[in-house]
């Protein structure tokens, strides 16, 4: 019971902090207005385009003012202006002019084509209405077999499929040509017969028209001359509502393979990440709610964008602490706070960042010796040197080579030897320690060919041997998306089409393996041959880059035309992905998180820093030890993890420091560490580290259940972080802590040496904590200790509970 | 570092050796014949999947072993485990100890190659025997092969290797890099590589001396253990090291011109940092000469031929050889200069045609080497891309087998062969037909010149990447082999006849480029063995075959030819027969993979005491006919004394026949039955038959074999066509048959309806040669499953020569119904309606009653009466 007691008395650090003191100010100036969008095409009798006029005062708070906004046409004959929308009503150029406040901005207008009809296109105005109903949602007909007895395709990703299925399936029955308004279609939606999913829409709305004047026209399918959309606007881009209730109107336009522009506001379906801070309603007005960030998306077709609501309390005055600023990261991450009126918490103590900083970059403790020399310097840059020290020692290789071992999945299996599993660990280790830029390591990588023992970078294509999970695992892990989903249907929360999926996966689809003279190795190569067809068009597919052009890939190594498209700077995500990766270990969280999640509807919650990071690392020549320097040494990394009142809410902005759980390996190579006992594990040698771990399939209780990853899949998830019972009972009673005590006998050789209780209870708190325990620590302690007959298992047990304390556990 | 091995927990045979015979040894720990059996024993810690079946076996023995090795009585064939050392230098004596089972009345070590001479033979107990040996100067380097052979049987093959160089142990610490241990140049280092274990040894070298450090580890095939090997400067700077080498497989080589005088280290591990007691090593170390590479790499028997040795670190060389004339398994050159003799062979084809060594360039059609077919083309793929081309001239029609031998001979190429016509478009090509190596059968399609080119598939090269492409016409040859009984195992791979005896093993034969029947033969068989067997059938590639041993025949072995003749007038091919014998000697993942084997040509024969019984097969007087079945009886004769079981199993079914895994003669007993039976596509021909039968003599198993017997496969005497029946539960049924009466047999046979269902009757009935028909009344029981059984079929016995002739015929369907709930109303007709059916004389079918059944009820309804029940 005593060691329990002394559980209690150590460690009591993860106190709170203080709340901030917020100043109320005067009204601020308006700062500017702007009118979205910038310009106006209006297309045919049927053209129409709203807009918002959107004001930015001096303290950043953003109103929707197109109510109280002046607006006038330069020629009023040309354009009926009916509240915030203009319709076309005879062709030339003219200028809208917007007023507010004193200001005044104009956009053109160009209309064309006023008095002609545009004919009904299924792809581009039917297909819409589905959506736009929630017809075609995974809930409703767009589910994997439909429902009752009716399919559409997810989201729309097969018009075609859809056209066929209302006009040929069961002939007669969805549509009827002859009276279109008796079109079962039209029926169940406007809910005139019985439906499952009710009334979608009412016979006078837009959407009801579209699909009668189709059916009025013949049910047509589009000549392949229809434009398609090409890509999708979401204005504006970001606003700063002032309180609750606070209201911005949102406009979505869509541009067209034929150069239009169309307003798709009233077709667009709109979304909210965060309901509770930014409501959208289908006509894609935000509402504000409660303090904090949202992201309001519009998908149509097969986009989805999105624009920033930041909702603050209603008159809330803030003054931005004058905080000192390091780097880059601290300009980006402070004009983020800036922004949300958030006061980050202060810098850490000295002690704090020594242990922080060791955990993160090399994954170990500081020994006292450490901890004694970095505490006695006085040197003002002493932070930035040690970091720079810590990047010159080889656990900070070991720490990345083992992070990469687990995105490679290094790990032995049916196909892949133990002999292969350490060859490919040694070619990563080897290549992280010689400090290789990332981009030559992924390509040498993902182009690799021949055998697996010979060219261990072959056995990426080993370990995984499906062509199509392959491409996923490279869009997860080099770009971090999760491209699954486009396997069966367009992505419905990102921009990816099952096209786009098969023409990535068509870059896999020449893998050749053959096996050779031993019989634990393959051979990888270019076969030459071999396609990719899509499911859905049944068509070859060429490959394509993600989000990216076709290259030609004629007579060419497909893999190698990938990989030097993949880690480069053509393409737009490898940079970012890997500095959020970067980020992500120091931070404990991603700017986009989880790392590997990178979609529309998964924003990055600071874009211009994560923008930054990419440029800077591309600019680094993908070095990533300067990525880490320029990290650990921003004021934003070195902040405490005790929180105040404005940024106590804050996980995702980099205000304070979160409090992280050890990793796996590094917690028990740290107890190992901090016991000084020495861990065995199969095929490395005694006193071998457990980040040095070869193959993921080699572990032990401890790690696997404090969460080891397992290799399995690439998944950022594979690391688990979560605390659970056993974890906290195998430390309590686990041969980990009270046999280590044992073996390492540290206590014992203390006291043999003479050194007083006084003394090793400081070492036994900078072993583990790396700080000296406060004086109510200490007495508490020492008095406990008294009621002790054998001084030694006194000390063992408070050491038990230093190791059993949340801070130890803990990188805060 | 070598730790302490823990042998005694896992290596059952000390344990138990301890318990016995060996605790006067035990006492002392520094008995040096006690030590010696230590380390003889420990490395046969191997598990199953490592040694295949042959460790399950080994494991098994050794309790037999040990239980009668009190009673002193042994009667079966040795095992041995292993040989230390596992190697010796030529010119020297070299005591071999021998560790296996069944040891003790030791005879011969029987070599499969020249160059051994025994100096004395000494038993140690069962489980040892030591052999002195001398090693003839001249003998040949590497692998050699050897058995022993007792007085009761052969052991299994294991291996031996020869070097040239003086021989030291590894001396354990040596696992510190501060730390080796010190060897002079030119030396065999005998090491084990324990678990995790690094073991150094330092030499001191010269400037621009040349220094190999070769391993064989994988190839002494003691293990799975895939070794490493580095050579590093003081400073711990790695100079050279190996995992693989194509040369030599997982072995490995490193070899390097050593930059400045100093002490240099190599560092000696498990590539994977595995390991254990019984991963031996030779490490050879010194200035010889170690190229891994060799153009040309082949050349024509009993010449004299010019080869050019290349990727030898000081540089490319020439020697000259003289060929054998005749073919020899595994054959190799040594490289030699005055500095020494490579440790290993590099591979070397002897062939009947003669060599074509490329001129570059060659890598066009254009700058094609010429060549006259036939021929083998030989050269290098001396950079990446290079590709060779060879031009020559076809006639139409004209075919050639063509195989390139690259891994085969240890070259790091990966062959990619491509026949074209001359400046025209590729007619044939290969990468991998034979492992990584390419062949292909190409027959000109028209006259005219063609080029062959050569490559690397994935475009690599070297001046080490050298192939040997041949073209042979095809030829017709057999080669023949003793199947294995388990896979992988080396269980009964040898001929061991006790005298006055016989003994029975199959042997197979793989014909290439012919077909027809072959006689088997024998030559070199020990005095008094003579062997016999029916032809090899043209459409079998198996046959059983038997060998007897007069009751004088000297007790001794021999190492046979088994040979296979043509045997069939009408063709005039000479087929060449070859015999070859593959013992795998490591086996391990990924499933069972063979890393190491060993080759032999040769079959090995013994002549071994005399056993206390003898089987026979009581030849059967009658055919088994198709889709019937036989008891073949097999009786004993047991010397006096003797009563052990006998397990008896036929060695051989002929094609659609099969018989009982096994059958035994119980304990004191002479006789048994074999249970057989023949498919109804089992050919209709007169077979040899041979029955094995094996009993526990003394320490383990003896096998012998019965005379060769005739059975004949005969068609079935008659034919059943049965008609399918219905009956509801608790009624009575028809079922009918019509016979086909196709071999008139004497008096009556007995015809029994089999696969009834459960409570289910029929009754035995008879028929003649004569009888045409035939009913059974089929009984239906309340309880009796309901729904369609559909085996039912006829089983007839018929009596001939006083011996049984069973046949299966027919084949029908019986369907039992569940009673229709009837209202009461039709009861009183379903009792009124027997009556009329009765007098129907003739019986009818099921069609025929239903039809009748439905006028039944037609007439009752025109009758006004209510329907019937269907």
């Amino acid at each position: 019971m005593r060691r329990i007691s002394f559980l209690m008395h150590a460690a009591t650090i993860m106190a709170f902090g203080l709340g901030s003191v917020q100043a109320y100010a005067a009204e601020p100036a308006l700062a500017s207005v702007a009118v979205f969008p910038s310009a106006v095409q209006l297309h045919t009798s049927r053209g129409r385009q709203s807009f918002v006029v959107q004001a930015t005062y001096a303290d950043g708070i953003t109103r929707d003012v197109t109510a109280d906004a002046k607006c006038t046409l330069a020629d009023p004959k040309l354009v009926r202006l009916d509240k915030n929308v203009l319709y076309p009503t005879a062709d030339g150029k003219t200028t809208l002019t917007v007023a507010y406040g004193g200001q005044q901005i104009s956009i053109p207008v160009q209309v064309k084509d006023a008095k002609v009809d545009r004919p009904i296109s299924f792809h581009l105005d039917v297909m819409p209405v589905f959506m736009k109903a929630g017809c075609n949602s995974g809930a409703c007909h767009g589910a994997a077999r439909g429902k009752d007895g009716f399919r559409l395709s997810l989201f729309g990703f097969d018009a075609d499929g859809d056209h066929y299925r209302l006009t040929h399936e069961m002939s007669g029955r969805r549509i009827d040509l002859a009276i279109p308004a008796n079109s079962l279609l039209l029926q169940k939606a406007t809910g005139a017969v019985p439906h499952t999913g009710g009334q979608r829409f009412t016979k006078d709305s837009e959407l009801y028209q579209t699909l009668m004047r189709w059916l009025d026209a013949g049910a047509p399918t589009d000549p392949p001359t229809v434009a398609k959309p090409v890509s999708l606007e979401l204005l504006p881009h970001n606003a700063v509502l002032d309180g609750k209730g606070s209201k911005q109107q949102m406009v979505a336009l869509a541009t067209y393979s034929d150069g239009t522009v169309r307003d798709v506001t009233p077709l667009a379906l709109f979304l909210s990440n965060n309901e509770t801070s930014a409501k959208i309603d289908a006509d894609g007005a935000v509402t504000a709610g409660d303090r904090g960030e949202a992201f309001v998306m519009a998908r149509f077709a097969t986009f989805t964008v999105g624009s920033q609501i930041i909702v603050l309390p209603k008159g809330l005055k803030f003054e931005w602490p004058k905080v000192a600023e390091t780097n880059y990261i601290d300009k980006l991450v402070d004009a983020k706070l800036k922004k949300l009126r958030i006061d980050p918490s202060p810098i850490c103590n000295d002690e704090t960042f020594l242990r922080r900083a060791y955990l993160d970059i090399i994954g170990l403790m500081p020994t006292p010796e450490e901890y004694t020399r970095f505490m006695n310097n006085s040197s003002p840059k002493k932070r930035a040197e040690l970091v720079d020290e810590l990047l010159s020692r080889k656990e900070f290789a070991e720490v990345w080579v083992m992070k990469w071992a687990e995105l490679l999945q290094i790990r032995s299996s049916q196909q892949v030897s133990y002999k292969a599993t350490l060859l490919y660990y040694n070619w990563l280790q080897e290549r992280i320690e010689r400090n290789e830029p990332m981009d030559q390591l992924v390509q040498e990588l993902l182009g690799s060919n021949g055998g697996t023992f010979k060219n261990p970078a072959t056995n990426y294509y080993q370990v995984e041997t499906d062509t199509l999970k392959v491409s996923e695992d490279v869009a997860q892990v080099f770009m971090g998306m999760r491209i699954q989903c486009a396997q069966c249907h367009n992505h419905p929360f990102d921009r990816w089409t099952t096209d786009d999926y098969y023409s990535f996966a068509a870059f896999f689809s020449q893998i050749g393996r053959k096996g050779t003279d031993d019989p634990r190795e393959t051979i990888i190569f270019n076969s030459g041959g071999g396609e990719v067809t899509s499911p859905v068009t049944h068509q070859v597919m060429k490959p394509k880059f993600l989000g990216g052009s076709t290259p030609n890939v004629q007579g060419k190594d497909r893999r190698e035309v990938l990989a030097k498209w993949l880690a480069s700077p053509k393409n737009p995500y490898f940079a970012t992905n890997l500095a959020n990766i970067v980020w992500a270990h120091f931070f404990g969280v991603g700017i986009i998180d989880p790392v590997d999640d990178v979609r529309i509807s998964n924003p990055a919650s600071n874009p211009e820093l994560l923008r930054e990071l990419g440029k800077r690392f591309t600019a680094y020549h993908y070095n990533f030890k300067k990525l880490v320097r320029d990290i650990c040494t921003s004021q934003a990394y070195q902040r405490a993890s005790e929180t105040n009142a404005s940024n106590a809410g804050d996980g995702r902005n980099f205000s304070h420091a979160l409090i992280r759980r050890i990793k796996a390996e590094m917690f028990l190579d740290c107890i190992t560490e901090v016991t000084d006992t020495k861990n065995k594990f199969a095929g490395l040698p005694l006193g071998a580290r457990a980040v040095e771990i070869a193959d993921g399939n080699n572990s032990n209780y401890f790690l696997t259940t404090f969460g080891r990853a397992t290799r399995e899949t690439v998944c950022s998830c594979e690391v688990k972080l979560e605390p659970t019972l056993s974890q906290s009972l195998h430390l309590l009673n686990g041969e980990d802590t009270t046999q280590k005590i044992q073996a390492g006998n540290l206590i014992g050789r203390r006291l043999q040496a003479k050194h007083t209780p006084e003394q090793i209870v400081d070492e036994l708190y900078i072993r583990c904590l790396a700080r000296k325990p406060t004086a109510q620590e200490k007495q508490k302690l020492l008095t406990g200790l008294s009621a002790y007959k054998d001084r030694q298992k006194g000390l063992e047990d408070i050491f038990w509970a230093l190791l059993n304390s949340r801070e130890f556990m803990f990188n805060h | 570092m070598r730790y302490e091995r823990k042998c005694t927990s896992t290596s059952f045979p000390r344990s138990a050796w301890e318990r016995t015979v060996g605790r006067s040894a035990a006492r002392n720990e520094n008995d040096p014949a006690r030590q010696s059996y230590r380390d003889a024993e420990c490395p046969d810690v191997r598990s199953h999947t490592e040694r295949g079946n042959e460790g399950a076996v080994g494991c098994l023995c050794a309790v037999v072993v040990i239980l009668s090795f009190v009673a002193s009585m042994p009667a079966a064939s040795p095992s041995i485990g292993t040989i230390l050392p596992r190697g010796a230098q030529r010119g020297k004596d070299v005591t071999l100890v021998f560790s296996g089972g069944r040891l003790s009345d030791t005879k011969e070590v029987v070599f499969y190659s020249a160059g051994f001479t025994v100096k004395k033979l000494q038993v140690v107990n069962d489980g040892q025997v030591k052999a002195t040996i001398h090693i003839a100067d001249d003998c040949r380097l590497g692998e050699h092969a050897m058995r022993l052979r007792t007085a009761t049987g052969l052991s299994e093959l294991q291996t031996f290797f020869v070097g040239a160089l003086p021989e030291i142990d590894e001396k354990e610490p040596n696992n510190d890099f501060k730390a080796p241990q010190k060897i002079p140049l030119n030396v065999t280092v005998n090491g084990v590589v324990d678990s995790e274990d690094v073991d150094y040894f330092s030499f001191e070298a010269k400037k621009g001396q040349r220094i190999t450090a070769e391993i064989e580890g994988m190839r002494l095939g003691d293990t799975f253990f895939d070794p490493y090997v580095a050579i590093l400067d003081s400073k711990r700077f790695e100079l050279v090291a190996s995992d693989d080498a194509p040369l030599v497989g997982q072995d490995c080589i490193a070899s390097v011109v050593i930059p400045a005088d100093g002490t240099y280290v190599i560092q000696v591990r498990d590539s994977s940092y595995g390991g254990n007691g019984a991963c031996h090593y030779r490490l050879h170390v010194g200035t010889f000469p170690r190229p891994t590479a060799i153009v040309p790499a082949g050349g024509k028997l009993g010449e004299e031929v010019e080869v050019r040795f290349l990727g030898d670190p000081a540089g490319p060389f020439t020697q000259k050889f003289k060929l054998p004339t005749k073919v020899e398994p595994k054959f190799g050159l040594f490289a030699q200069t005055k500095d020494g003799i490579a440790p290993s062979p590099n591979p070397f084809r002897l062939s009947e045609y003669g060599n074509v060594i490329e001129a570059e360039p060659n890598d066009t059609h254009a700058t094609a080497t010429p060549a006259a077919l036939p021929v083998a083309l030989n050269g290098v793929i001396d950079k990446p891309g290079d590709v060779d081309c060879f031009r020559f001239k076809m006639k139409k029609g004209e075919t050639y087998d063509v195989h390139c031998y690259a891994r085969q001979l240890g070259s790091p190429l990966d062959s990619v062969i491509t026949i074209a016509a001359f400046n025209g478009g590729a007619i044939a090509a290969n990468d991998d037909s034979n492992g990584p190596d390419s062949y292909l059968r190409f027959t000109a399609p028209a006259d005219g010149e063609y080029v062959l080119s050569i490559t690397d598939h994935l475009h690599k090269g070297g001046p080490t990447y050298f192939y040997r492409v041949e073209f042979t016409p095809p030829r017709a040859q057999v080669t023949l082999s003793i199947p294995k009984v388990a896979l992988f195992s080396q269980e009964r791979q040898t001929i061991v006849v006790p005298r006055g005896n016989r003994y029975a093993t199959l042997i197979s034969g793989a014909r290439a480029d012919f077909g027809g029947p072959l006689k088997i033969g024998a030559t070199g068989l020990p005095k008094g063995v003579t062997i016999a067997s029916e032809d090899m059938a043209a459409n079998l590639d198996v046959v059983p075959v038997l060998f007897e041993a007069a009751a004088d025949a000297p007790i001794a072995g021999s190492l046979a030819d088994i040979t296979a003749r043509l045997d069939d007038p009408k063709q005039k091919v000479n087929v060449p027969s070859s015999f070859l014998q593959t013992a795998e000697l490591v086996i391990s993942g990924p499933g069972q993979s063979v890393y190491w084997k060993h080759d032999v040509d040769r079959e090995a024969v013994a002549v071994t005491e005399a056993a206390p019984f003898k089987i026979n097969i009581v030849e059967p007087k009658v055919p088994l006919v198709q889709n019937g079945s036989m008891n073949l009886r097999v009786v004993a004769e047991r010397k006096p004394g003797f009563k052990a079981p006998i397990t008896v199993q036929m060695l051989f079914n002929p094609p659609g026949v099969g018989s009982a895994t096994a059958a035994t003669i119980p304990e004191g007993q002479n006789e048994t039955v074999i249970p057989m039976n023949a498919a109804g596509n089992a050919e209709v021909r007169k077979w040899k038959i041979v029955v094995i039968g094996q009993a526990t003599v003394g320490n383990g198993p003896v096998w012998v074999a019965s005379q060769l017997a005739t059975l004949q496969i005969a068609p079935p005497y008659v034919n059943f066509a049965m008609e399918r029946a219905a009956a509801e539960q608790g009624k009575a049924t028809e079922i009918f048959c019509k016979i086909q009466q196709n071999t008139p047999f004497p008096g009556k046979a007995k015809v029994q309806l089999l696969g009834l269902p459960n409570k289910v009757t029929a009754p035995v009935l008879e028929i003649t040669k004569d009888t045409k028909e035939l009913a059974f009344k089929v009984t239906v029981d309340k309880t009796s499953p309901a729904g369609q059984h559909k085996n039912l079929f006829c089983q007839v016995v018929i009596t001939q020569n006083g011996e049984p002739i069973v046949e299966n015929t027919g084949g029908t369907e019986l369907r039992i119904d569940v009673p229709l709930k009837v209202a009461a109303a039709p009861k009183p007709q379903a009792a009124a309606k027997p009556e009329p059916a009765k007098p129907m004389q003739k019986r009818l079918s099921r069609l025929e009653q239903l039809r009748l059944e439905q006028q039944e009820r037609e007439k009752a309804m025109q009758e006004g009466k209510k329907p019937g029940p269907r």
